[in-house]
């Protein structure tokens, strides 16, 4: 017999076996990440509503004394001392194909980091912290004695770079993502790991 | 109007304010699709929702440069397979490279108890067989499963039409041979 009869008995079970359900976690995330966002934005704008609620919202930018909103950079600091001072971390390992699945129904998105580590910037290790009242994923990564922190969360980071106590932070948002690098290093060597992180 | 089953159900989506799916909504349709394809790619449930995860990040903050009116699949494939060659690179991945000039001859003959075995072919012996082909192979055959033309599969890829029939017709025949010697 022909080779015909094989491929479509092939592509028969190609049809039905190649595609695989996306997993309902990453489906909401999805949703919450791209669809709800924009809806809450898009909607009022189709409906009329959002002039009304720019308008109250002006009212009260001006009647009402403007909160402290939380700084990323100084929250980077604090979470960066946690680390220092935490007796180990959430995962310990040099292998970002360790570190990142350990993550797995800890955090309600996958963080989105590739680099993994180099002769320069070794991996630690990773652990779990609450940045900006929101579990952050938390990479540490070594540049010779020095301990480097990289915190990702979802939400937005200002694109800057500050000392703070003594403290190089870098900060930057990327693909929805908010990203906090902070390091007593140099600023050379909190950019070259940056540069990296964002290739 | 009634107020329970089918016809009430009908009447409220009647009534709900009609509005247009945003790009992000109709994006989110095609989850499934391109999920396969990275699990295909990437061999493990991580890397392929971060890809998935980091497809979407893209489209759409790219959405300005979609056209409307254009295939939106294929756009969101070809992002994603962009994000999976960006990766392999950052990480010093070498795609292999197939050679494209290498005619394919269909000399095989196919006994009644070998087709039977093809029957009755499990999800997990379709992915080994997929996992075993080259990654430009994998994008072909699946973007082939998924209904795009072979024109369709070149805009994607970025490659000339002729080439994914080529390719198509090799890893058709990987494939044959892979399933035959099945455990």
């Amino acid at each position: 017999m022909s080779t015909d009869e094989a491929d479509r008995l092939i592509a028969a079970a190609l049809r039905d076996h190649a595609r695989v359900a996306a997993p309902a976690r990453l489906r909401r995330r999805l949703e919450r990440r791209f669809v709800r966002g924009e809806r809450r934005w898009i909607l009022p704008a189709l409906t009329g509503l959002g002039g009304a609620i720019a308008a109250a919202a002006l009212v009260l930018l001006f009647l009402r004394p403007a909160a402290a909103l939380p700084d990323p950079a100084f929250e980077a600091v604090g979470d960066h001392q946690r680390v220092l001072a935490a007796r180990e971390l959430g995962v310990i390992a040099s292998d970002m194909h360790h570190v990142k699945p350990w993550f797995a129904g800890k955090l309600d998105f996958v963080p989105p980091v590739t680099f993994l580590g180099d002769d320069d910037f070794p991996l630690r290790g990773g652990d779990v912290a609450i940045f900006l009242g929101h579990k952050a994923a938390t990479f540490v990564f070594a540049r010779r004695l020095h301990v480097i922190s990289l915190f990702v969360f979802d939400g937005d980071a200002p694109s800057g770079e500050r000392t703070i106590r003594g403290f190089h932070v870098a900060t930057w948002s990327a693909g929805g993502f908010g990203f906090a690098l902070v390091s007593d290093v140099g600023w050379d060597d909190l950019r070259a790991l940056r540069a990296r992180l964002t290739e | 109007m009634p107020l329970f089953g089918r016809r009430a159900q009908l009447a409220v989506v009647r009534d709900a304010p009609s509005r247009e799916p945003t790009l992000a909504e109709r994006a989110l349709d095609h989850v499934d699709e391109l999920y396969g394809l990275a699990r295909h790619l990437c061999g493990n449930v991580s890397d392929a929702e971060d890809l998935v995860q980091e497809t979407y990040a893209r489209a759409l903050a790219a959405a300005p440069r979609f056209e409307s009116g254009t295939n939106l699949r294929a756009w969101l494939f070809r992002i994603l397979r962009n994000g999976f060659i960006d990766r392999a690179r950052r990480r010093k991945i070498v795609l292999e490279i197939p050679d494209d000039t290498i005619d394919v001859t269909a000399s095989e003959t196919w006994d009644a108890s070998s087709l039977d075995q093809l029957r009755y072919l499990t999800a997990a012996e379709v992915a080994r067989a997929i996992a075993a082909l080259p990654i430009e192979f994998r994008f072909v055959v699946y973007l082939d499963v998924e209904g795009f033309s072979e024109a369709e599969i070149a805009d994607i890829v970025r490659c000339a039409p002729g080439t994914v029939k080529s390719r198509l017709a090799r890893a058709k025949a990987r494939l044959r041979a892979a399933l035959e010697e099945k455990p």
